[in-house]
């Protein structure tokens, strides 16, 4: 066999390359592209869902964390509340004892000074009773006649009314 | 199981590099001619002869599929292999070239641009393994071209054929006879442009490798015997120059091919009228299936 000259046109010859261009087009469409094609878009899918689930993943971290923040702060809220109270209820028991201590020490005081006042009574009732026998006795035994005893201690009473007003 | 696939990948172009030294005679170096014809086929118009440009843009075509099935076995979403990454990359690039020159109307030309740079670039590099480029045949060229016509044709057709002649007659009606000739010229002139400069790289590869070999007998004459007839000029030099005409003109021409075929394609192709069309084709559907269903309420009153 010889060989071709250096220039030579035959129609087949270019029929054939032809043919062999779009085969191996398709070839390259079919097994190259195609696949690589779908894998691509696959993993660009895949990404995405990953992406969507982080972001949920997210926002149900960020509202746990909101809804524990705002329970840290009710518990705080409610820690001073409760101090708070206790003070206040501390202090108006303090008030409640105070008021009472005082109710009772005057109460004391009263019933002291009651007892005082009528131990004075009493005291002027036997004072004057006293004076009013020894005055009996003295201006009897002075005057030396019988008085008549209702008038005299009246008019000692009068006369000793006369003294405590005076005093 | 894919590393099958890269040992038939490779076992493709053993198969050309074994045909090549089993049945083409071996030669001086100093001949320069087309392709070995193996054998010949009885056709209608012209006999086809089956040569080393077809043999071997087959198994080219061969060790791509084998290739393609390699990098794409065993796909993964994450954890992807470097064989992957590869086969990725080697989309992306050439989608995003397809994007950038094209247009996103253009995006599924990206298999087709894919197949242009593959086909014409391992062709160009299978004669780094001392195999007969098949793009130094302009026959393997030309076909690709016309197929590059036809497709820069039927893309200024899509807005209407009435458009498409008009095209012809721009700016000046008188320029036509011009317009139609650049129109036949292009693929012409990108199959002579690819074929020329390959072809011209392995025929001045030739020439350089016989000046060589006469001018180191001339220097080392002075040797005895044999020893002086070595060609020791041929060590290394030519393989500079195939770094060249092998490895960067065969990449860069099949680089500048699919360039030329995304600039025709996209830039024959009337966006703005076949926009208008298409609107014009909806609305006559629309105003279409409107007057059917007005009919057909009448038909039922």
């Amino acid at each position: 066999m010889q060989d071709l000259d250096i220039i030579s046109v035959n129609i087949w010859h270019i029929v054939i390359s032809l043919a062999n261009l779009v085969i191996l087009f398709l070839i390259l469409k079919k097994l190259l592209f195609k696949p690589v094609k779908k894998i691509v878009d696959k993993r660009q899918k895949e990404i995405e869902s990953e992406y969507k689930k982080a972001e949920k993943t997210q926002a149900e971290a960020d509202a746990i964390k909101a809804e524990w923040e705002g329970k840290m702060a009710t518990a705080e809220a409610e820690a001073d509340k409760i101090i708070s109270d206790a003070v206040e209820r501390a202090d108006s028991r303090n008030e409640v004892m105070l008021y009472e201590s005082r109710e009772k020490a005057d109460q004391i005081i009263r019933k002291a000074k009651a007892d005082i006042e009528r131990e004075r009574k009493d005291a002027r009732e036997t004072i004057k009773k006293e004076i009013v026998d020894v005055s009996q006795t003295l201006s009897e035994q002075i005057i030396g006649r019988e008085i008549n005893m209702d008038d005299h201690r009246d008019l000692i009473d009068k006369a000793i009314d006369k003294i405590g007003e005076e005093q | 199981m894919s590393i099958v696939f890269l040992i038939l990948s490779i076992l493709s172009m053993a198969a050309a590099i074994a045909v090549k030294v089993m049945f083409v005679p071996a030669s001086d170096g100093i001949d320069i001619s087309g392709a070995h014809v193996f054998f010949t086929i009885k056709m209608p118009i012209q006999d086809l002869p089956i040569t080393e440009a077809q043999v071997n843009s087959w198994c080219v075509i061969l060790a791509v599929l084998f290739l393609c099935l390699f990098l794409t076995t065993g796909l993964k979403t994450r954890n992807i292999s470097i064989r992957q990454m590869v086969a990725e990359w080697i989309v992306e690039k050439v989608t995003g070239l397809v994007r950038t020159n094209m247009g996103e109307y253009f995006e599924g030309f990206a298999p087709f641009i894919a197949a242009i740079l593959g086909l014409s670039g391992f062709s160009s590099l299978s004669s780094l393994l001392g195999l007969f480029p098949p793009t130094s045949d302009i026959n393997i060229i030309a076909g690709w071209a016309i197929l590059v016509f036809f497709l820069i044709t039927y893309y200024k057709m899509k807005a209407g054929p009435w458009i498409y002649l008009k095209s012809f007659g721009q700016p000046q009606p008188l320029l036509a006879p011009l317009n139609i000739i650049s129109e036949v010229a292009t693929p012409i002139s990108m199959a002579f442009r690819h074929y020329g400069n390959v072809l011209s790289g392995s025929i001045i590869s030739v020439l350089i490798a016989v000046g060589l070999t006469k001018l180191s007998n001339s220097l080392f004459s002075f040797l005895p015997g044999a020893i002086a007839d070595f060609p020791y000029l041929r060590i290394g030099i030519p393989a500079v120059l195939s770094i060249y005409f092998d490895l960067f003109s065969g990449c860069l021409q099949a680089f500048i091919f699919a360039i030329l075929t995304m600039l025709y394609v996209a830039g024959g192709f009337p966006a703005e009228e076949y926009a208008a069309r298409k609107k014009r084709r909806q609305e006559r559907a629309a105003a279409k299936a409107a007057r059917s269903q007005t009919a057909g309420k009448h038909a039922d009153n």
